[in-house]
């Protein structure tokens, strides 16, 4: 499955990535590429700068480095731009328009104001019930039923979390990044969020699992997630891009081992 | 070159007020985190006790007075009015600023503008209007500055406010209690574990503060006489100040504070030179705290230290309208016949209520559906008014087209003022769009090049031949008029109804929920803004040329900053996320229907201010949702208990819980 299609559609490709907070380096020199259809995962201690990295490449932190996304530079756009041209994301926090339903959370996502819009919205005909099939398939995508007209903020967290996943995905999306989407949820949860992950990366529910699904980023905690669904495995020290390779490898690799469960210093240090 | 430095020496005396009224902005914000627009206001009252009881030695209470028989002295007459400010500190802290000190950024905006609203209206009521003279403390005199003769008072006025704001500059900074002012602004926790109650510390803050403007207004009073709505605006160039000291040094406020003055005076010189043009001459000096206001957010922006940066602006939950046939019909038939059933000044009100219900409804597009902060909503009904009167009687341009043309030069003003809310929100976006307003107002209603003094005229409308004049002979309030309003309000209402239903709505909310995630969703944040300001400004300015055609003529009185804050004062007050709660706006609103009957029937019409703004610190603190929300939960409640369904669960407040992260797993 590490086998990218030979097509226009590139995914994200970061290159030298940094970024500095004052004097401090939050990331430095990031390149990390992310396929269509592939998973790949962002995994790191505590402060080691993977949050600052999905902030800098959606937009929302000043960065210096390249982001190409198919093959385009993205790195001069505002993060409403870098949306449209296929790059989501979801947050840690959630982050959902809590007194919106959740239909409405996704269809902010789908439909986007402006000038045309609003003539649109005001003089324009209109149907009852537009992006009624927009919001089903996109909460069948994540396994969500029945909430539809809930208000967000009266989800469960982890419904909290799928939902994010869904509004990420509503309107179109070539890379994913997912922001420790597992957090908060228990083991049952996060093993049936890890196939949904899977599926959604090969196109699956609606895309009978041929492989034209988005490239998805999974930033986590949750080592055993990570490792158990990601087909390339990136770890982050302090800022510092420190591997990159397959979940195999990451297991035995002593770098990763030591950043992981703080071992003695003097064995792995680079 | 003498002539400058003695206009800059005289323009000390208002520096001198700034330093008093900026110093009381710093302090309270470092202990509360509220930026309190009463502040002018609240320096005004003891000044004029002091007035009062130099002029004719009467004590003057809120509710009631005492003749003391002859005039007290000097010392006596400014130690009571010193006391009248402890009072007006204590009491605004515990009864007006405590209630609201964890509520939303919004609802401590309106609650200090209710405030200011309500000590001007007592003010009025209890002092008058017009100008009274003050009593001078300081003796009068001349000094020789570098060979140049220069009054000697505002020197010493100047040098009085800075000493005492060293005295508070060294409060903060020596003594444990400033310490722990300071510290509680960061962080109200600190101040607990320094052993201080923050709530006791905001309270002296609030205490010093009063006491302080009280004295730079009795001080800097003698000069040009005490004027309830001049003193209570000059909290917005002490807003400027307090923006250029960061909202940190009391130093910088001093010597901005000396430095704004100074300009402003010699800008009252300069305008007076033959070679300065004529347009320009009236209000020039009210441009300059509004271009220091947009210079600083503009330039350090968000490095303001805010300590409201953390809450997003939590408003009442939205519950998206929808165009139902019969409750329309039955609204519109209700308008027509209360129109046509009544005659002369009742008409007249109700019409006027329906043209507020409009203005009320611009603010429930920017702040109920788009959560941005706007006083100059009145500014930008006023900016139409007057095109009215140029287009119409200049340019003969025919009605609908004459106030849709109108309606879009508010529009663009809108939009140039949603300039700073690109990158500002809350509270200082209160900031600059007062000091907008007040610009406006100054520089352009007031400019008797742009807008004559005789009055501009406005040309009644005709439409397909059709007389829709608002007088005619002895009748002063024709039925075609009114039933114009009604249908220009109702088509407005109707629009609104379809966007906020739409996509655009949607947007809107998603804006005011997140700004984050709604840029993270593909959200044009910046241009989601210009379109609310711009939507906004367009139906307040289609509300100003309907106000323009109710008058036949318009003046600077008609668009007063103060006209725009009671109105935000009732939209709130209806509602501010509602259709519903701007019709109970226009209802409630200045020179409505209610008004009317205050007036009519109770003889009370002179206490309108003063309820709309007590009414308003009474609803931002127990009930920001407003008359409309509360009856609808009630309606609510009251169908769940006939249906007798079990009640839905109590939705939390919060958006979004955050959650704790699981421990990592081990490889």
């Amino acid at each position: 499955m590490s086998d990218a299609p030979a097509s226009t559609r590139a995914g994200l490709e970061t290159r030298s990535l940094t970024v500095r907070y004052g004097g401090l380096v939050a990331n430095s020199d990031v390149s990390i590429t992310v396929r269509p259809g592939e998973v790949v995962g962002l995994i790191g201690p505590n402060g080691a700068g993977k949050t600052t990295f999905v902030d800098a490449v959606t937009g929302f932190t000043q960065c210096e480095g390249e982001i190409l996304l198919n093959g385009t530079p993205i790195q001069e756009l505002p993060p409403h731009e870098r949306r449209a041209s296929g790059l989501s994301r979801t947050w840690q926090s959630g982050e959902l328009f809590g007194n919106l339903s959740v239909a409405e959370n996704l269809l902010v996502a789908a439909r986007k104001g402006g000038w045309r819009t609003l003539a649109r919205d005001l003089f324009g005909r209109r149907k009852a019930d537009a992006g009624r099939d927009l919001v089903e398939n996109a909460l069948a995508v994540v396994g969500l039923e029945g909430v539809t007209d809930t208000l967000a903020r009266d989800l469960t967290l982890g419904q909290q979390k799928l939902v994010g996943v869904a509004r990420a995905l509503a309107g179109g999306s070539e890379v994913l990044l997912l922001d420790e989407p597992a957090a908060g949820l228990d083991s049952m949860e996060s093993q049936a969020f890890a196939s949904r992950v899977r599926a959604i990366a090969q196109g699956g529910e609606n895309g009978a699992g041929d492989g034209d699904g988005p490239g998805i980023l999974l930033i986590d905690h949750d080592m055993s997630l990570v490792l158990s669904v990601c087909d390339v495995v990136n770890v982050l020290e302090f800022g510092k891009h420190i591997f990159s390779g397959t979940p195999a490898e990451a297991r035995t690799d002593p770098t990763v081992v030591a950043a992981y469960l703080g071992a003695p210093v003097e064995a792995t240090h680079v | 070159m003498q002539t400058y430095v003695q206009f800059a020496i005289l323009g000390l005396g208002l520096g001198a007020i700034y330093i008093g009224l900026g110093t009381g902005l710093l302090l309270v914000h470092r202990a509360t985190g509220i930026i309190n627009f009463a502040q002018g206001a609240m320096a005004m009252w003891g000044a004029y006790v002091f007035a009062q009881l130099r002029l004719d030695g009467t004590l003057t209470f809120p509710i009631g007075s005492i003749d003391l028989g002859r005039r007290p002295t000097v010392l006596v007459s400014a130690l009571i009015g010193l006391l009248m400010a402890v009072l007006l500190g204590l009491v605004a802290h515990y009864l007006v600023f405590r209630p609201v000190r964890h509520a939303p950024v919004l609802a401590q905006v309106v609650v200090s503008v209710a405030l200011m609203i309500t000590i001007q209206a007592l003010v009025v009521l209890r002092f008058g209007p017009n100008n009274i003279k003050v009593d001078s403390i300081l003796p009068e005199g001349t000094w020789s500055l570098l060979g140049v003769e220069v009054s000697s008072r505002e020197i010493l006025m100047a040098l009085i406010m800075a000493a005492l704001s060293g005295v508070v500059w060294a409060y903060m900074r020596f003594t444990r209690a400033g310490v722990a002012t300071r510290a509680a602004s960061e962080n109200e926790r600190a101040a607990v574990l320094m052993g201080f109650s923050p709530d006791r510390l905001a309270a002296v803050a609030q205490v010093i503060a009063s006491v302080l403007g009280t004295i730079a207004v009795t001080l800097g009073s003698a000069l040009t006489g005490l004027n309830p709505e001049n003193y209570t605006l000059l909290v917005v160039p002490a807003l400027a100040v307090l923006l250029v000291a960061r909202m940190e040094s009391i130093g910088i406020v001093v010597v901005a504070a000396i430095v704004l003055g100074a300009f402003q005076s010699i800008i009252g010189l300069l305008v007076t030179k033959p070679w300065w043009p004529v347009w320009a001459q009236s209000g020039f000096d009210q441009i300059v705290p509004f271009a220091v206001v947009m210079v600083i957010l503009f330039v350090l922006g968000r490095r303001l230290p805010s300590r409201g940066s953390l809450q997003t602006i939590r408003l009442p939950d939205v519950a998206i309208p929808k165009l139902k046939l019969v409750p329309t019909l039955i609204l519109l038939a209700g308008g027509v016949a209360a129109l046509a059933l009544t005659t002369g000044s009742y008409r007249f009100g109700i019409t006027t209520s329906i043209i507020v219900m409009l203005l009320a409804l611009s603010y429930v597009v920017l702040t109920g559906y788009l959560g941005q902060i706007s006083l100059a909503q009145g500014a930008f009904a006023g900016a139409a008014g007057f095109t009215l009167s140029k287009v119409t009687t200049g340019w003969g341009i025919p009605f609908p087209l004459s106030i849709i043309l109108c309606g879009l030069v508010a529009a663009a003003l809108g939009m140039l003022v949603a300039l700073p809310a690109f990158r500002i929100r809350g509270a200082q976006l209160a900031i600059v769009t007062i000091a907008a307003a007040l610009a406006i107002e100054r520089f352009v209603f007031n400019n008797y090049s742009l807008t004559p003094p005789e009055g501009n005229p406005i040309a009644a409308a005709t439409l397909f031949g059709i007389n829709l004049s608002v007088r005619e002979g002895r009748d002063l309030s024709r039925l075609s008029f009114s039933l114009m309003v009604l249908v220009v309000a109702a088509i407005l209402v109707f629009l609104f109804i379809r966007l906020a239903s739409g996509d655009t709505g949607r947007t809107f909310l998603a804006v005011r929920a997140n700004e984050r995630a709604a840029a993270s969703s593909g959200i044009n944040v910046r241009m989601t803004k210009l379109i609310g300001f711009g939507i906004s400004a367009f139906i307040a300015g289609i509300a100003g040329c309907l106000i323009g055609l109710s008058r036949g003529q318009l003046s600077a009185e008609s668009f007063t900053v103060f006209t725009g804050l009671q109105i935000l004062a009732v939209a709130y007050l209806g509602g501010i996320t509602s259709v519903g709660g701007a019709v109970v706006a226009g209802i409630l609103g200045p020179l409505g229907i209610i008004y009317v009957l205050l007036r009519g029937v109770f003889d009370l019409g002179a206490y309108y201010p003063l309820i709309s703004g007590l009414g308003l610190i009474i609803t931002a603190i127990l009930n920001p949702v407003g008359i409309a929300g509360a009856t609808r939960e009630q309606v609510a409640w009251v169908r769940r208990k006939l249906s007798r369904t079990p009640p839905a669960e109590p939705r939390s407040d919060a958006t979004t819980a955050t959650p704790t992260p699981k421990e990592p797993s081990r490889v």
